[in-house]
């Protein structure tokens, strides 16, 4: 056996172990709150038992092992639905980037270490009212305020802002250069005095993600993570941060074997669905494009072990599974007639084809929507030019409105 | 089993793509579209002389004993240069039809002129709209064949066919020497792919299988070039997106290349997600040969490959515009390449029902 699968096995055995406390039956019927505190208990026995911050160094509570372990281990923990949402977000981007760029370095640790052991959360304050994808357009401002600043402004889409301990955000702290020149990178106290949060509720009927006002919040310049004017390099880094991470080709809607099982249970003109030549046409178009997925996904990981860089092409998972996860649903709920009708509001996307559809346009949407993500592999991958952009070298404050 | 190719492997693909490139260009393929029964003699030349026809066959018979791995990695390279004859699929078929079906005398006489390229072989199972027909139009009995083949592709030239056949009422595999077989060509869309309608009078015939194990082996034989074609497809694919992309950055509309604008930028890059889609199937079903799955990897690369040339073929034209409906742009080479690529070897409908009969666990 080779160590990463000695790896996996270990990853495997501990992930079968916590199914009893925190699996899917130990998670229904919870409210948010109630979800929450089990997972903040997950993530402490994620931590005790070796597996948090996996490819993290280890004097900052990490393992100190690569990222193909971080994603083996990744690939058995989302078999079982465990309760880790809520640190998604602050593990993956905000945290990384504190510990890469932030300036006390006891004061990081600290967080670093209170972040991987769900005790403290991190969200990150990038999308604004005024535009999400216009990342360096954005309108919130950070003056000089005595040794430090203060902001003012508005952000959105923050997902689990309302339960975060900290943030990070970019703010225009000069508008009289061109966009992203402005911009400056800071660390937030979400509990500050000046901070509200607001909670929106989404088409599905959950509320991951909010409003955050700033008010005069005022910061200490050691708050600053980038140089002044620094602040859109930063924030592309933690775009950057981990292009391959554990993926699905199911869009994270509910693998294509509980479609199959669907249309074998329901009947078109009195003969069962699976032998419809409709529904058959769309099981294995959806099965050859899962599969593609699957198979980049798969010769990425063994690049990662053979120590070589993952080509473009795992860029295409989101794009490619998500908007037809979305169709497939559609069909899901044809199938099953006027049964399809039936609506649970804590059903799992995963397994449950209403929650499915009715939460898919959220998934092309969030974290680069479709047609950013071909934009993407447009310009970064293939060479084609940039769209024409009129407000490209002027001084943010004469941009047309 | 591994999937990332070796540095033979990565070796294979760059000199063939090498040495196609320099040796062939639209304007030698243009011309066989409008004649019947000419093949491009130099990209068979080539092909033999770098030993691709022996690739995938045993060394006892002339072989270079490679797999499907590395006849893969030339198909998609013949598929980017529009490959000027069928025979490196057809070619493989067969031979892997006597390779596992037929007696040492068989493999002796057929395999070194397969694996050397001095012979040309052909497979028919095809009968029109199905292509692994129950009741075959071909007749067996006491080892002579009857009836007529349709449209076979390489039958033209080809020296050897695989053919499935319905001896009192029970499929066979035979293999049939077609010297004196009377052909008549069929004028297609992509003539050189040599396509032929084989007569057969009372041929003599060697049956090689019988009963399902002949209709096993056939599909075995079908789903094995089913993989080398969406290679194929793939290259050609691939060839288009790049075509495409080259044309939208310098081609100039209302003062700006035309790849700026979202509705050719966003076209490309579903192609490139349809080609890498495609490419990561090919690359896992030529990695699956003789595992159990090997038969839904492979329908799901044929599937991916085709949606994929098709796609490819229908856009870079588009993208193209007036210019791309000429005849000597050459696109239509492309075009028409991807809709007999799309016919040969089982269509899209075929191996959708593949799949999902497998999938849904009802696989005769």
């Amino acid at each position: 056996m080779s160590d990463l699968e000695a790896f996996r096995a270990k990853a495997a055995a501990w992930c079968e172990s916590m199914v009893p406390a925190f699996g899917k039956a130990a998670r229904k019927g919870l409210s948010v709150e109630e979800d929450l505190a089990l997972g903040r208990r997950y993530q402490k026995a994620k931590f005790d038992a070796g597996f948090a911050g996996i490819n993290w160094p280890t004097e900052y509570g990490g393992q100190g092992l690569g990222h193909i372990e971080k994603i083996t281990f990744e690939g058995e923990e989302m078999k079982h639905g465990f309760p880790n949402v809520y640190f998604g977000i602050s593990l993956g981007m905000p945290v990384p980037v504190l510990m890469q760029f932030g300036a006390d370095r006891d004061f990081v640790k600290e967080r670093v270490v209170k972040a991987l052991q769900g005790e403290e959360i991190w969200c990150q304050l990038f999308s604004e009212p005024s535009g999400g994808t216009d990342l360096a357009g954005l309108r919130t401002r950070a003056e000089p305020d005595g040794n430090g600043w203060k902001i003012n402004g508005q952000k959105v889409w923050t997902s689990w802002a309302q339960y975060s301990d900290y943030g990070v955000i970019v703010v225009r702290t000069d508008p009289t250069v061109a966009k992203h020149k402005g911009l400056t990178y800071f660390w937030v106290d979400m509990k500050a005095p000046g901070v509200t949060v607001r909670p929106i509720k989404l088409a599905g009927g959950d509320s991951h993600v909010n409003e955050v006002f700033f008010d005069d919040v005022k910061i200490s310049d050691d708050h600053r993570m980038s140089p002044v004017g620094g602040g859109f390099a930063v924030a592309l880094t933690t775009l950057m941060i981990e292009r391959y991470v554990a993926t699905d080709s199911a869009g994270f809607g509910p693998h294509l074997d509980l479609f199959v099982d669907l249309a074998k249970d329901v009947k078109i003109n009195g003969k069962p669905a699976i032998e419809d030549g409709r529904i058959r046409q769309q099981i294995a178009r959806n099965y050859a494009m899962r599969a593609g997925l699957d198979s980049i996904n798969r010769r990425a990981r063994l690049m990662m072990q053979a120590g070589m860089t993952p080509g473009p092409e795992g860029s295409l998972n989101k794009l490619v599974a998500v908007r037809s996860r979305q169709k497939l649903s559609e069909l899901a709920l044809d199938l099953q007639g006027t049964d399809g009708f039936l609506f649970d509001e804590h059903a799992s996307p995963k397994d449950d084809w209403a929650s499915s559809w009715i939460n898919a346009p959220t998934g092309r949407i969030a974290g680069g929507s479709d047609e950013t993500l071909l934009n993407t592999i447009a310009e970064r991958i293939l060479g084609l030019p940039q769209d024409h952009r009129p407000d490209k070298g002027i001084p943010f404050n004469k941009i047309p409105a | 089993m591994s999937i990332l190719h070796d540095e033979g492997q990565q070796a294979i693909a760059t000199e063939s793509r090498r040495v196609l490139e320099a040796r062939i260009s639209k304007d030698d393929l243009l011309p066989l579209l409008q004649t019947s029964g000419r093949y491009h003699e130099g990209f068979w030349t080539t092909a033999k002389e770098q030993g691709w026809t022996a690739l995938a066959l045993p060394e006892a018979y002339g072989g270079l004993d490679l797999g499907l791995v590395e006849l893969g990695l030339i198909a998609h390279q013949a598929g980017r240069s529009l490959s000027g004859a069928p025979f490196l699929t057809s070619g493989f078929g067969a031979a892997k039809a006597i390779e596992l079906l037929g007696t040492d005398a068989q493999k002796q006489r057929w395999l070194p002129g397969l694996a050397s390229g001095e012979a040309i072989g052909a497979v028919a199972f095809a009968a029109g709209a199905d292509p692994l027909p129950a009741r075959p139009d071909l007749t067996c009995a006491n080892g002579h064949i009857e009836g007529r083949a349709r449209s076979v592709t390489a039958g033209l030239a080809a020296d050897v066919a695989v053919v499935l056949a319905d001896e009192a009422g029970t499929p066979v595999l035979a293999l049939v020497d077609l010297a004196g077989v009377e052909r008549s060509a069929i004028d297609s869309f992509d003539n050189s792919r040599l396509i032929a309608d084989l007569r057969f009078a009372g041929t003599p015939a060697e049956v090689i299988a019988t009963g399902p194990a002949a209709r096993g082996a056939a599909l075995q034989i079908l789903t094995l070039q089913a993989v080398v074609t969406a290679h194929e497809q793939t290259g050609g694919a691939e060839a288009l997106m790049e075509i495409a992309r080259d044309y939208a950055v310098t081609r100039k509309a209302f003062g700006q290349p035309i790849g700026a604008f979202q509705s050719i930028k966003h076209r490309i890059a579903e192609l490139y997600g349809l080609v890498e889609l495609a490419r990561a199937n090919c690359i896992h079903a030529a990695a699956r040969v003789d595992q159990a799955d090997f038969i839904t990897a492979a329908a799901a690369a044929r599937l991916s490959a085709t949606e994929a040339y098709d796609t490819a073929a229908r856009d870079c034209v588009q993208i193209h515009g007036g210019i791309g409906v000429t005849w000597e742009i050459g696109l239509h080479l492309h075009m028409r390449r991807s809709r007999s690529l799309a016919l040969e070897q089982g269509n899209s409908l075929f191996w959708e029902d593949i799949l999902v009969d497998r999938l849904a666990g009802e696989a005769a």
